[in-house]
């Protein structure tokens, strides 16, 4: 990101950690250490770094390597959506 | 689960003197809610363009000053976003869709239109939704060049429909000879998106 | 495993820290305690049925139990913050969930040493990673560099002197950035490289770093950072938004 052409829609991007909440309704426990591997680039990523675009009809997360979408959760009256094809997979360890 | 009024906590205006124009479930804002699905483009003018492609005979397109020198409208329109905000009296000025299809030769079969944007976002909008002045590509807002937060360069308004309908960053529209749900429509949201009908999701 | 449930907690205690931030103590009876850095996720109902949820971090210390203490900056404009601001009393209800978040998490197991680096409202997770290393009386050496705008602006300011001047180990640096106090030899801009460099030295490359705050204060710091040669994975992240800025 390029702080310097910053614009209010740049400073309202927050992160993974503003949707660790959704994560964990959907998932059942803590999602933020979960590493996606992107589908665009294939880099690695803890969903905690993933960009987030929470103010919006849904929210999008993405890449910080290369934006593409990784992930999108929309809730509505009656049901939660999570459309994770912008991932090649998600890695969970073992709690210890 | 628990539940809870808060207390003292309104929410959200419905004003009776602008009541009859706020659809349902819709809130007055004063202010312009940025909502975005994306980081900002920052396509340079001298590399933007719009094109129109797809179901047509010939694709077209237009580079930003070729665009600028397209007869315009200005328009003031109230717009209503599925978030629940409705914001009165948005004053655009753009280039109508009618405007654009001069001299583009389009498919009977197409449609229906995708648009799509800079930074991959697409919505879907049937042709006869956006002809007859109900769609415009603008880029001035408030007699001023549209600020990229709120979708500059250019983006899409279709007032009829909710606001997620009027695509940021709009590069082109691409002709269709089926319905495809674009970004939101794929993911829950509804294939038409009717304020007035609270068209929100799918299923509405 | 439960799933997260929205649970009602009671304001005990209404805080004022700074003319624009407010601590809300709230007692929970449902709580099953958190780690430092954790959030919690607050949820308002209008009587219509009109809902709207936003993010807040936990300031207190797991130590301190039974209750959260949230440290609120008030937005101009905002719908939430206002509310908490101006509406809310002692012995209110509100409805919240969490904790939530596991990768914001600092606690004397992870070790150090730990460098935190807080903009605004951002100093809140940052101060229950501090509080909680002191009640464990930890010696893991700890920096937290702050950046405020005007010496009204400094949150917590009393403790952070009484914790800089009473704990061993740690040290405050604070960098004001469009006013600083009479006096003030400190620092007096917003965070660069040269400042980083600065705080960062004693630690070396291995410090444990976590940076909140404003969107673009954090990803300039984040980048800086990594820049300076520290692995991305010491580099911990959470982003506010605009706040502060
Ligand atoms: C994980 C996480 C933890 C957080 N922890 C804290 C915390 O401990 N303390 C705290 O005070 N805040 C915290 N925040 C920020 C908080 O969630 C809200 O964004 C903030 O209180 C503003 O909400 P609002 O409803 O008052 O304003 P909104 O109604 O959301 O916004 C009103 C106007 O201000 C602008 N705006 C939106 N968000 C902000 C913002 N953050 N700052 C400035 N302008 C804004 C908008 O563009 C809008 O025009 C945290 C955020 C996250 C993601
Ligand atoms: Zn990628």
């Amino acid at each position: 990101m390029n702080v310097e052409t910053a614009d209010m829609n740049t400073e309202l991007m927050v992160d993974g950690n503003a949707i660790a909440g959704e994560l964990e309704q959907i998932f059942g426990h803590d999602m933020t250490m979960a590493v996606a591997r992107c589908a665009g680039c294939a880099a690695d990523s803890m969903m905690a770094t993933l960009m987030a675009f929470v103010r919006g009809p849904g929210a999008v997360l993405r890449c910080p390597s290369c934006t593409s979408v990784i992930a999108r959760i929309v809730e509505t009256p009656t049901a939660t959506y999570l459309d994770a094809r912008g991932m090649l997979y998600l890695r969970m360890t073992h709690a210890s | 689960m628990a539940r809870l009024i808060s207390r003292g906590f309104l929410g959200r205006r419905r004003p009776p003197e602008v009541e009859k124009r706020l659809p349902p479930g819709q809130y007055l804002v004063t202010d312009f809610p940025v909502l975005s699905a994306g980081p900002t483009p920052h396509t340079p003018l001298d590399r933007w363009s719009f094109r129109i492609d797809g179901l047509v005979k010939s694709p077209v397109s237009w580079s930003w000053p070729e665009f600028q020198k397209l007869p315009t409208e200005t328009v003031t329109v109230d717009i209503s976003c599925v978030t629940k905000w409705t914001k009165l009296d948005t004053k655009w000025r753009g280039v109508t869709v009618d405007t654009l299809l001069k001299g583009v030769e389009v498919d009977p079969a197409g449609q229906y239109v995708m648009a799509f944007s800079d930074g991959g976002y697409t919505t879907n909008v049937p042709l006869n939704e956006l002809i007859n002045g109900q769609g415009f590509v603008a880029y001035e807002f408030d007699d001023k060049p549209l600020p990229p937060e709120h979708g500059g360069p250019a983006r899409l308004v279709v007032p009829h429909l909710y606001f997620w309908k009027s695509a940021k960053w709009i590069r082109g529209l691409r002709f269709m000879d089926r319905n495809d749900p674009g970004f939101w429509e794929s993911l829950g949201y509804h294939i038409h998106g009717d304020p007035w009908k609270e068209e929100r999701y799918s299923g509405d | 495993m439960a799933a997260l449930e929205w649970q009602l907690g009671t304001v005990t205690t209404i805080q004022p820290e700074t003319p624009k931030t407010k601590s809300f103590y709230v007692a929970l009876p449902k709580w099953a305690g958190h780690r430092p850095g954790q959030h919690i996720d607050l949820r308002l109902t209008a009587p219509d049925g009109y809902q709207t949820q936003r993010s807040y971090s936990i300031a207190s210390p797991p130590e301190l139990s039974g209750q959260l203490e949230l440290t609120v900056d008030l937005i101009q404009d905002g719908e939430v913050s206002p509310y908490l601001h101006d509406v809310v009393m002692q012995g209110d209800q509100l409805e919240l969930r969490g904790p939530v978040g596991g990768y914001f998490v600092w606690d004397v197991t992870v070790g150090g040493p730990l460098l935190l680096v807080g903009g605004g409202s951002g100093v809140v997770p940052l101060m229950a990673m501090l509080r909680h290393r002191a009640a464990q009386h930890s010696t893991i050496p700890a920096r937290l560099l702050y950046s405020c705008r005007t010496p009204d602006d400094v949150i917590y300011r009393d403790e952070l002197n009484q914790l800089a001047g009473s704990v061993a180990g740690l040290e405050v640096l604070i960098t004001f950035t469009r006013q600083a106090p009479a006096g003030w030899t400190g620092y007096q801009r917003r965070i660069d490289a040269a400042m980083l460099n600065e705080v960062i030295t004693p630690f070396g490359t291995s410090a444990r770093t976590y940076v909140c705050g404003p969107t673009l204060l954090v990803e300039s710091v984040a980048n800086l950072l990594v820049g300076m040669g520290l692995p991305a994975d010491r580099v911990h992240t959470e982003r506010f938004g605009p706040t502060g800025s």
